[in-house]
């Protein structure tokens, strides 16, 4: 019997029986190195925390994938939907986390997080101690002081609708002392705040679903709008690009997509004359004097199939053009650099679905 | 009567003899079954189990890989590298998947319920039903008719407040049977855990800690009845009747990651679902009836809620959705010769859904009807060949589903041993989900059926050596899957299924069983192991796209178990061990280790002891959960509990 029992001790020696999770690899950054880069933001999957960061160092070509994991020994979190830049600090957004990571653009490290957010979506500077933060389901702005990373207020955006319309707050664009946020799901308004007291002080009506917005150089605000879904309860608008009067807030001009389209992205180059969106493929249209949308970019899906590309961003010092492709949701994705006249100048490969573009000043 | 029952299923037991202890156990040649790979677990080991979960029970036992969201949560199966929905589920041949997402939540089902298990590996389980790519799960419910009135009662109790109570009754007399099973099951489930999704920056030194967090949000409850009622006018007949209600409601929990406000993000689910089944059996001489017929009716609701300041919770997810089925199955089996049998069955489903979230004022109420007949002929040659052709038809709404036929055959490789050489070569589909079809938004109504052709070999062979009962099966597989169904976001913005991947699923599975007795010991060890190769050969989407020739995530290459009990007079010791190789999580198999889980290497100990005494029979038992304390992951970032025991009291008179 000793026999079987040593038997049966050594097979369960034999077999392994520990598990080893990974462990960060360790910090690694761009340091004060002089050279400009970009970060880009992978939302990752819903409820999946596989969130990151990659960072793309715009003079020399090279991605860095998971720096915030690599510098901390943290996952970034859920749903990385924006990051904004404001002197040496990132601030990510990490939607279904309810908080935002602050962290040094230099050495990607930690240095602090604001929590206690419903589902934060944006992050816009007021000041050097008063921030706002929009939100999918608050029915408020969050109030926050980015030098003690505190929620300080709430702006009450919330109306008494039962049902739709209950501003989404997504975007903000400052334009005097007003702060304008558009309302992108299941709504149809851009809200007024004046950034001194805090409050909603006006609306706009727009086109269903505004996504994105940009302001150009005389000061007109355009918001894009995707029209819903066909089907939707909420209804279906065919989308369109609205132009509003900043200083008045009176819509100026519609333009209409066809119906199905999906546009998405709004995006403006430095001069701030010059519009891009997504709507397949990414388009670019003159706003000053008001042009023709071209194709600027062709997805390389089949029409009407894939997703295809994903975010947009225009870099605000070259006017270079990147489009994120997410390819199937499930693997790292690609960036495609595009410098201003279309010439394709990199592909870069980032995390799972790369979305937000951050670049630094 | 036993002897009846059993006969009246078409399986005579063999009886061996291990050191003068008789052992019965159904014979492994019999033309029914001809190249059909299946999987019994043991009645025993179910009884001794019944506090589990059928989740937990086939990844300690089986090859079927089980993908757990957590303790207590969603617990999806993959058989032979397949998708949760190509495992068909039938409790006592009524459907257990639901007809909205096609699969089943094996987290639901309680081993307590289950008298008896058949695993139906691959095209074997065409047999029952169509769509199971993978296999086939049946959960069958039996009459005890022998002895007197019976009473069992389980107590369990376990860490984070975990309680299980189960009372089984039993009465009858030789014609009628009655049995009542009564249950209930909660925990609290508030393990504590390193939460490594979240980092608290030291403000002096700028280090960062994670804090040692309570599993919130996580609680379960499920209760339920099984009520049985069989009744044998003659000899020859049998006709049953069975219901099985249960609700169960579950809290799931946030990301690990989440710091937002704490009356947030508040996720709850409530399943309830009502079953009814009756049957009639009518054993001829040269032929057997079957007729049943089924209902079932689920309630599913799913909140998602936010604490609004001055507002209170406000939901923004509100979904309810009533499934509700009728089964019907008529079939008759033919012998006309000993050594040849053919059997007709047609099965007609009406499955009606009503989905709805009153938040975005979405859903939709759809219904399907299904018609299906199959054809089957088995063959006995010179009692060492057993052929078996099985012909599938099934009409979805009218519309012809693709036809799958089945070639089995089973070769008794030397007379007079259990030695058998088995394999088949088939066809199966499996249609898509009704969420795949109508969801909103999203569904795609022009979806076609993803389609299977497998092929298999394998041998398996029973022996009594030196006093040991061995039996051992080697199975080989290949199955080539067109028309994948995946869920991927489309241009229109939200996520849309499509036809596109094809998936070619290569595999081996083994399985050892050995039981016997040295001196004074019993021993008993199983183990299983399966080798899968579940690969994506759909058309790269772009140049950038790197999950051609890669295999499908979450499913592991290597996977294994092996239990091993050893028993001493009253006293018994039960290791059980559980491992997998690590699973990709990305479609690319990226390597980077944010993206993979760690091999996984799971040990549980138990010790029990167990007496009769006269009329009663007492067993208490202690297990251990993750001996080693090991913290790990099941699913990214989903917490999964450290070292944790449970003390189960079971009684039976």
């Amino acid at each position: 019997m000793t026999r079987n029992v040593l038997i049966f001790v050594l097979v369960i020696q034999l077999i392994p029986c520990c598990m080893r999770e990974n462990d960060p690899v360790g910090p690694e950054g761009p340091g004060d190195s002089l050279s400009r880069g970009v970060f880009i933001v992978n939302e990752g999957n819903f409820t999946f925390e596989n969130a990151s960061l990659t960072y793309y160092d715009i003079e020399s070509g090279e991605a860095t994938q998971d720096v915030f994991f690599s510098a901390n020994g943290l996952p970034l979190g859920d749903v990385a939907v924006s990051m904004t830049i404001r002197d040496s600090l990132g601030y990510v957004v990490l939607n279904n986390s309810g908080k935002i990571y602050v962290l040094h653009t230099g050495s990607f490290a930690l240095k602090g997080k604001i929590t206690g957010l419903t589902s934060p979506r944006h992050v816009h500077f007021i000041s050097d101690t008063k921030a706002y933060v929009t939100d999918l389901y608050a029915r408020s702005i969050a109030v926050v002081n980015p030098l003690t990373m505190e929620v300080t207020g709430n702006i009450d955006v919330s109306n008494n609708q039962d049902e739709f319309g209950q501003h989404s707050t997504e975007q903000m664009i400052a334009y005097g002392g007003y702060v304008y946020t558009n309302c992108w799901s299941y709504d149809n308004q851009v809200l007024v705040i004046d950034s001194g007291t805090d409050r909603v002080v006006d609306s706009i009506e727009v086109i269903k679903q505004p996504n994105s917005m940009v302001m150009d150089r005389n000061h007109s605000l355009w918001v894009l709008s995707d029209g819903g879904w066909m089907g939707s309860p909420y209804g279906y608008e065919t989308p369109g690009l609205v132009r509003v009067d900043a200083a008045s807030a009176e819509v100026e001009t519609i333009l209409r997509f066809a119906e199905g389209d999906r546009p998405t992205s709004l995006r403006i180059n430095e001069t701030s004359d010059t519009i891009y969106f997504i709507n397949r493929h990414v388009y670019r249209m003159s706003v000053d004097p008001v042009g023709e949308p071209v194709i600027f970019i062709s997805s390389p899906y089949e029409e009407g199939f894939w997703g295809g590309f994903y975010g947009l961003q225009v870099d605000p010092v070259t006017s270079e053009v990147y489009v994120t492709d997410a390819i199937d949701f499930s693997q790292p994705g690609v960036v495609y650099r595009v410098a201003p006249d279309g010439q394709p100048l990199d592909t870069i490969r980032a995390g799972i679905v790369p979305g937000a573009l951050c670049f630094t000043p | 009567m036993a002897a009846f029952q059993l006969s009246a299923q078409g399986i005579r037991d063999s009886i061996f003899h291990i050191n003068g202890v008789e052992v019965t156990a159904i014979p492994l040649f019999e033309k029914e079954y001809a190249g059909m790979k299946m999987t019994r677990v043991d009645t025993a080991y179910l009884e001794g189990k019944a506090t589990l979960s059928l989740s937990d029970l086939l990844s300690e036992h089986t090859s079927v890989f089980i993908k757990n969201y957590g303790r207590g949560a969603l617990a999806t199966a993959s058989f032979r590298g397949s998708a949760p929905s190509h495992t068909q589920v039938l409790w006592n041949g009524i459907q257990l998947n639901s007809p909205m997402a096609g699969m089943v939540d094996f987290s639901l089902i309680p081993v307590y319920l289950i008298d008896q298990l058949t695993l139906f590996h691959g095209p074997s389980s065409l047999d029952n039903g169509g769509g199971g790519i993978g296999g086939a799960i049946h959960i069958q419910n039996a009459a005890h008719w022998e002895g007197p009135p019976s009473v069992r009662y389980i107590q369990g109790i376990g860490s984070y407040s975990t309680f299980d109570e189960f009372l089984q009754l039993g009465v009858g007399s030789g014609k009628w049977r009655v049995q009542t099973r009564l249950y209930h099951n909660y925990s609290k489930n508030d393990f504590t855990y390193v939460n490594t999704g979240i980092g608290n920056l030291d403000p002096v030194t700028g280090k960062i800690s994670h804090p040692l967090e309570i599993n919130e949000n996580a609680a379960y409850r499920r209760y339920g009845v099984l009520q049985e009622i069989y009744y044998r006018p003659r000899a020859n007949q049998v006709f049953s009747f069975k219901y099985w209600g249960q609700f169960a409601d579950r809290s799931i929990p946030r990301p690990t990651s989440y710091e937002g406000p704490d009356h947030s993000n508040l996720n709850n689910q409530q399943d309830m679902d009502h079953r009814v089944v009756a049957d009639w059996h009518h054993y001829g001489e040269s032929g057997k009836w079957m007729a049943r017929t089924g209902y079932a009716r689920k309630n599913l609701d799913y909140n998602q809620q936010n604490l609004v300041p001055g507002l209170g919770l406000i939901p923004v997810v509100a979904s309810r959705s009533i499934q509700q089925a009728l089964y019907h199955t008529l079939a008759y089996t033919y012998n006309p010769a000993s050594g040849f049998s053919v059997k007709g069955k047609m099965d007609v489903t009406l499955h009606d859904v009503s989905s709805q979230d009153s938040v975005s004022l979405t859903g939709y109420d759809q219904h399907r009807y299904e018609v299906a007949m199959l054809l089957s002929a088995r063959k006995n040659l010179a009692d060492r060949v057993n052929l078996n052709v099985m012909l599938r038809q099934d009409w979805i709404d009218g519309q012809r589903a693709p036809f799958s036929p089945y070639l089995g055959f089973d070769i008794k490789l030397i007379d007079g041993k259990e030695l058998l050489l088995k394999g088949n070569l088939a066809r199966n589909y499996h249609h898509p989900s009704l969420n795949d079809l109508y969801w909103q938004p999203g569904g795609n109504p022009g979806l076609v059926p993803e389609q299977g052709f497998t092929m298999e070999t394998g041998l398996e062979y029973r022996v009594v050596l030196a006093g040991q009962l061995i039996r051992t099966e080697m199975t080989a597989y290949r199955s080539d899957i067109r028309h994948w169904i995946i869920w991927i976001p489309g241009f229109r913005g939200y996520w849309e299924p499509r036809n596109i991947e094809r998936v070619r699923s290569t595999g081996l599975e083994y399985a050892l069983h050995i039981q016997g007795h040295i001196g004074g010991f019993g021993y008993k060890l199983m183990g299983t192991y399966a080798y899968t190769r579940s690969v994506n050969y759909g058309d790269p989407l772009v140049w950038g796209d790197h999950s051609y020739g890669k295999q499908l995530v979450y499913i592991p290459l290597h996977s294994g178990n092996l239990m091993v009990r050893v028993s001493f007079r009253e006293w018994y010791v039960t290791y059980q061990y559980n491992a997998y190789s690590e699973r990709y999580t990305t479609t690319s198999n990226d390597l980077s280790g944010r993206y993979r889980l760690s091999p996984y290497f799971m040990n549980n100990l138990t010790a029990g002891w167990s007496i009769h005494l006269k009329r009663v029979d007492v067993n208490t038992e202690l297990r251990v959960y993750n001996l080693f304390n090991e913290s790990y992951h099941s699913i990214l970032h989903r917490p999964m509990p450290g070292r944790n025991y449970s003390l189960v009291l079971m009684i039976k008179i």
